[in-house]
């Protein structure tokens, strides 16, 4: 051994991660390495595979995979000396020296592959050089299924059982477009015998990776009615109600029913994806979404929500529904980014899917029992929330009159839809931008005066709901507002969206949204909305 | 391993000192979030099993809601087999892990322990939870014999206490489970609701994951009613029958000046936005919760109790206002303690009668009247009554711990499904059977609010009814009200 590797290797200890650290640093300031000094290196610093999983501290596997690295780096002299060491490697191990052979690429494989077809009866040896191949990243590892399921032929069931595994890591980790048409159908063929094979560890294995086949889609639609009737019969559901015996092959295709496509699962999972299939920009900072959401599609009428959690780490927010198509299964939202959720939702795009939707909550809105002349009022998002609510009364036979405010035109959003739900819409903005100059009210004060209206929705701004309940009290016209409380759960159990209307404290999420303007104390409803404004600024700055 | 007999004699076993549950001291737990009883030692569960003397005719099953075999599941213990013992206890509690820890032992099987009559009682729940961690902890859990499959299909509304033991219950007797969940979570109020120091997530998370394992379905964000009602489950998606467990998620809330303003929560949402929604973590997690430095909490229930010491656990100095005496206070004594260890401040025979509040509409200040108790009345109980005093206390945060009544989301969104005045799900009390054919009911849904122990008790007795009614078996025709009580207010 020279000097120098003495030197370094004198001082390392593969229990202590400094000691680790160090070496690594060392060896990695090495310049012109003989053969002979790399061979020492390796050999002393792979010592450290055996041990990494033995130590409480959760850096050492990590110092491992990168020694495996450094050792890689050396060259390719190096895997005849790591694939004799992996034969001597206990399971644990032999994952350290799969990472650093995998990363010798097509060489490292085509060594480990030959070594495969030379050891006929040494079990152990067998196992570990399969679990090498697992680690292989390169779409040529695809190539070598053929030959690692021909061990699966062997009468020592954890030889069959790793060489299942193995198939099964290499479906997970390698590019589909690896497998081609051909090896996708044998593979599957092949494996599928394993099903009914003997013990339930194979069994198990066999079972996880045509799972994993499914899930990347590398079934055709014949293998996967195959797969589907075969996890069926695995876990008692099909008519003969005979499950396997072995409880760990059970959990496994349990576990891939849900990934079946619903043409081949006639069992309902109720799994609706919540993803977005369509975007589209209304203004600045404010878009309107289509959802995916068969099942809240099937229900949701006028006047009712839904409560989105973007992603794990956000809020619940209550968010109306401005449209449904019930054959498709898609719900449509208006968002206007105000703070953080809202702001997270509007970067989502075409494709994303919401974490949850919970929907359709709330009572629908009260209509008129008759048809008469009523009014819908609309500002911000609340534009798209009264449209169902007017194509409902338009359908009873009213005469629907649309008022909508913005502050300028280009923060006007939805009026063509708006006007095909309506028999007349009034605009009006702040600028006299376009239409009226002024509020809804200037708007509705004038349609008050020509017609007889006897029934009036307003969603929006609080301060707007509040005025069209003003201008409509002294001839008490029936007035309805959907008060937008800050809630949590959306179904009465918290209590946060209390409001007052009439006295009495109501929940907003479900006696509301729709409360009678003219019983609402808006007073109370606006100092309850900015209960969190302090932490709601502070969210909102440490997104940015 | 061979059991070793112990021989000791029932004068010796009742000599032996009860083993204190160990706690983490009072300091140092309120600064965090992790479990405060930490478990017995393997010894000291040995220690304590062999004070149980193993009575002929045991009053502590008796005194069990679900029946649980208690000498027998103790022998196991004192045998050196807690995997064993936890068998055992699973043979009649499917949540064993969770019981050890949050029911009132000391209401129920401890209290009528006849050590206990002498002594401190066996400390049982001590020792179930013991068997019960060991077992999660070993990986002894095993799979249960499942009956064959019965082609019939059940759906569960609620993933409680009450909605997983009767997906087990069904699940085993071979019938096909799903299970619908308004939340994004399962587990009910031992997600939402209990604290993670006194259960943790994990415990309840396996407990579910448990049951996917043997097949259940879960499905989330299904508020049934809305999404889905009780007809279009049994007739549109071909559920044979349903049970309702949805609990009693509906907050009471003061009616008095100011129970509206702002920091004023009721203690479903302190609790929900922290544990359900990780307020704690906020800004990672987005949901806030504006919880203050002076928190005055309004009850002297189990639930009083996780406020206050959730609230501690923020960094507040919470206090506790209640109507009655200490004696009265409707927690379990274990929590009541615990709470004391934690520097909480106490205010006692206090009913408050108005919120003060700033000029935009947040709390400052609790008015409360002074009470005092009357003498006890026949049934023994001392009302509180007013006594003209009144005195106010600072406070920002305001949390209201009176109680729930029943989401009527479900009974309103079906004609057929009857309630009391009080909201409460009307079932016939043998079989669990709601005015509905088909439609079964367990949990607080039909107590207004009990226990989790209870709501299990009544899930096993309504899967039992449920399985011969699916099997087509005549389920008792007669309507008789098991619920006319209005669950207590704290
Ligand atoms: C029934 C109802 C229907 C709604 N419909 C729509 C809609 O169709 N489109 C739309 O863009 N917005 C709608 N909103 C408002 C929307 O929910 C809030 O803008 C959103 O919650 C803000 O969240 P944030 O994190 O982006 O902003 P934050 O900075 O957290 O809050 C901004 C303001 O929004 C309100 N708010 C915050 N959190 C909540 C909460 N959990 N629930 C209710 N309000 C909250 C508060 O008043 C707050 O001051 C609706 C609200 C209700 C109650
Ligand atoms: C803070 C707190 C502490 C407590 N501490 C203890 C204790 O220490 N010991 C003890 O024994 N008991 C305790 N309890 C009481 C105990 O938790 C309850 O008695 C028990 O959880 C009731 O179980 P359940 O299954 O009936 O209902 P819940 O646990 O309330 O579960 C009902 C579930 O149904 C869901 N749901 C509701 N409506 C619908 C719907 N329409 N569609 C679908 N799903 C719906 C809910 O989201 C929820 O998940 C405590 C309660 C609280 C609130
Ligand atoms: S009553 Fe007490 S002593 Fe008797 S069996 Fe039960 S736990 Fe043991
Ligand atoms: S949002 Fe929780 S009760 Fe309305």
């Amino acid at each position: 051994m020279t000097d120098r590797v003495n030197q370094i290797l004198q001082k390392f200890d593969a229990h202590i991660v400094e000691s680790v650290t160090q070496t690594l640093d060392k060896v990695k300031a090495l310049t012109d390495l003989t053969q002979d000094e790399k061979l020492d290196l390796a050999k002393n610093l792979c010592e450290l595979f055996f041990h990494a999983h033995h130590t409480s501290s959760t850096l050492m596997p990590k110092l491992a995979v990168t020694t495996g690295k450094r050792i890689a780096k050396f060259g390719p002299e190096m895997i005849p000396f790591l694939i004799d060491e992996v034969m001597e490697a206990d399971g644990e191990s032999a994952v350290y020296f799969g990472k650093a052979l995998s990363r010798f690429g097509v060489r490292g494989l085509d060594y480990t592959l030959a070594r495969l077809n030379d050891c006929k009866d040494q079990d152990h040896d067998l196992i570990n050089l399969m679990q090498v191949l697992s680690y292989f990243k390169i779409p040529e590892t695809a190539n070598a299924i053929p030959t690692i399921l021909a061990q699966a032929q062997h009468p020592n069931h954890q030889v069959t059982a790793m060489a299942l595994y193995t198939v099964g890591r290499l479906t997970q980790k390698l590019q589909t477009s690896a497998f081609s048409e051909s090896t996708r159908s044998a593979m599957f063929d092949h494996i599928f015998r394993f099903l009914s094979g003997v013990q339930g560890l194979v069994r198990k294995n066999a079972a996880r990776t045509l799972g994993k086949m499914l899930r990347r889609g590398l079934l055709s639609h014949e293998n996967e009615k195959k797969l589907y009737n075969a996890f069926l019969s695995i876990t008692g559901r099909d008519e003969h109600h005979n499950w396997d015996r072995a409880f760990i092959v059970r959990r496994e295709a349990e576990d891939f029913l849900p990934y079946f496509h619903a043409e081949t699962a006639p069992v309902k999972l109720y799994t609706q994806s919540f993803k977005i299939l369509s975007k589209r920009l209304l203004c600045t900072n404010t878009y309107h979404f289509t959802i995916d959401a068969p099942l809240i599609a099937r229900k949701i009428e006028a006047g009712q929500f839904l409560i989105v959690r973007p992603h794990i780490f956000s809020e619940r927010i209550p968010l109306s529904v401005c449209g449904w198509n019930r054959e498709k299964g898609s719900v449509s939202i208006i968002v206007s980014a105000v703070g953080k959720t809202t702001t997270e939702i509007n970067t989502m795009g075409v494709g994303d899917a919401f974490q949850d939707v919970v929907g359709p909550l709330g009572e629908r809105s009260i209509i008129p029992a008759d048809a008469g002349t009523c009014v819908v009022i609309g500002g911000g998002y609340g534009t798209g929330a009264i449209i169902p609510t007017a194509k409902d009364l338009k359908a009873l036979g009213c005469k629907v009159i649309g008022i909508v405010g913005a502050r300028s035109e280009d923060s006007l959003i939805m009026i063509p839809e708006l006007k095909q739900a309506c028999d007349e819409v009034v605009v009006t903005t702040n600028d006299g931008s376009q239409g009226i100059k002024g509020f809804v009210t200037d708007a509705l004060r004038e349609v008050l005066h020509r017609e007889n209206v006897t029934y009036v929705l307003a969603v929006g701004p609080v301060p707007m709901m509040k005025a069209v309940s003003e201008m409509t009290r002294p001839a008490n016209i029936t007035t309805y507002v959907s008060l937008n409380a800050i809630m949590v759960d959306g179904t009465g159990m918290c209590g946060a969206c209390r409001v007052t209307v009439g006295g009495e404290t109501k929940f907003a999420c479900f006696h509301g949204p729709d409360f009678d303007g003219h019983k609402v104390d808006f007073e109370n409803l606006m100092k309850r909305q900015k209960m969190f404004v302090k932490e709601e600024k502070l969210a909102f700055e440490r997104m940015k | 391993m061979m059991p070793q007999v112990t021989t000791l004699s029932n004068k010796e076993r009742t000599k032996l000192p009860h083993q204190e549950m160990p706690l983490r001291p009072a300091e140092s737990r309120v600064l965090n979030f992790d479990e405060v009883p930490v478990g017995y030692s393997n010894d000291q569960a040995l220690s304590e099993s062999l004070r149980c003397l193993h009575c002929k005719k045991p009053a502590c099953v008796g005194a069990c809601p679900v029946g649980i075999d208690i000498p027998g599941f103790i022998r196991l213990i004192e045998e050196g087999d807690p995997a064993a013992a936890a068998k055992k206890i699973r043979e009649t509690n499917f949540l064993p892990a969770v019981c050890g820890r949050v029911c009132p032992q000391d209401k129920q099987c401890q209290a009528v322990c006849v050590v206990g009559r002498k002594n401190i009682p066996v400390g049982i729940g001590n020792l179930e939870r013991y068997a019960a961690d060991y077992e999660r902890t070993n990986g002894t859990l095993e799979i249960p014999v499942i009956q064959e499959p019965t082609g019939k299909r059940v759906a569960i509304i609620g993933s409680g206490p009450a909605g997983l033991s009767a997906a087990y219950e069904l699940t085993i007797r071979g019938h096909e489970v799903v299970v619908f969940e308004a939340s994004h979570r399962a587990g009910g109020v031992l997600v939402y609701g209990i604290p993670r120091f006194r259960l943790p997530l994990r415990i309840i998370d396996e407990d579910v994951r448990f049951l996917t394992r043997l097949g259940v379905r879960f499905v989330y964000n299904m508020v049934i009613g809305k999404v889905l009602t009780l007809e279009d489950l049994l007739h549109q998606e071909g559920f044979d029958a349903v049970m309702i467990g949805t609990g009693a998620g509906l907050p009471r809330m003061l009616n008095v000046p100011g129970s509206n303003a702002n920091g004023v929560y009721s203690a479903n949402e302190y609790l929900t936005r922290i544990y359900l929604m990780e307020a704690n973590h906020f800004p990672k997690y987005s949901t806030p919760v504006s919880s203050g430095k002076k928190v005055a909490v309004i009850g002297a229930g189990n639930t009083a109790m996780d406020v206050l010491r959730t609230a501690k656990r923020l960094g507040a100095e919470p206090t506790c206002y209640y109507r009655r005496s200490h004696d009265e206070a409707p927690a379990r004594s274990e929590e009541l303690k615990h709470a004391e260890q934690e520097a909480i401040g106490w205010r006692w025979l206090s009913n408050p009668v108005e919120f003060i509040v700033d000029e935009n509409n947040f709390v400052k200040q609790i008015k409360c009247e002074r009470m005092e108790l009357s003498e006890p009345d026949e049934t023994g109980r001392r009302k509180p009554l007013p006594t003209g005093n009144f005195f106010v206390e600072d406070c920002d945060t305001v949390v209201m711990s009176l109680g729930c009544s029943v989401n009527p989301i479900i009974p309103s969104t079906d004609a057929e499904i009857r309630t009391n005045k009080w909201g409460v799900i009307t079932v016939d009390s043998n079989t669990c059977q709601t005015s509905k054919k088909g439609v079964f009911a367990a949990g607080d849904a039909i107590t207004g609010g009990s226990t989790v122990i209870l709501a299990m008790g009544q899930a096993k007795k309504a899967a039992a009814a449920m399985h011969e009614y699916l099997v087509g078996k005549p389920v008792s025709a007669s309507f008789e009200v098991l619920n006319g009580v209005p669950a207590t207010v704290s």
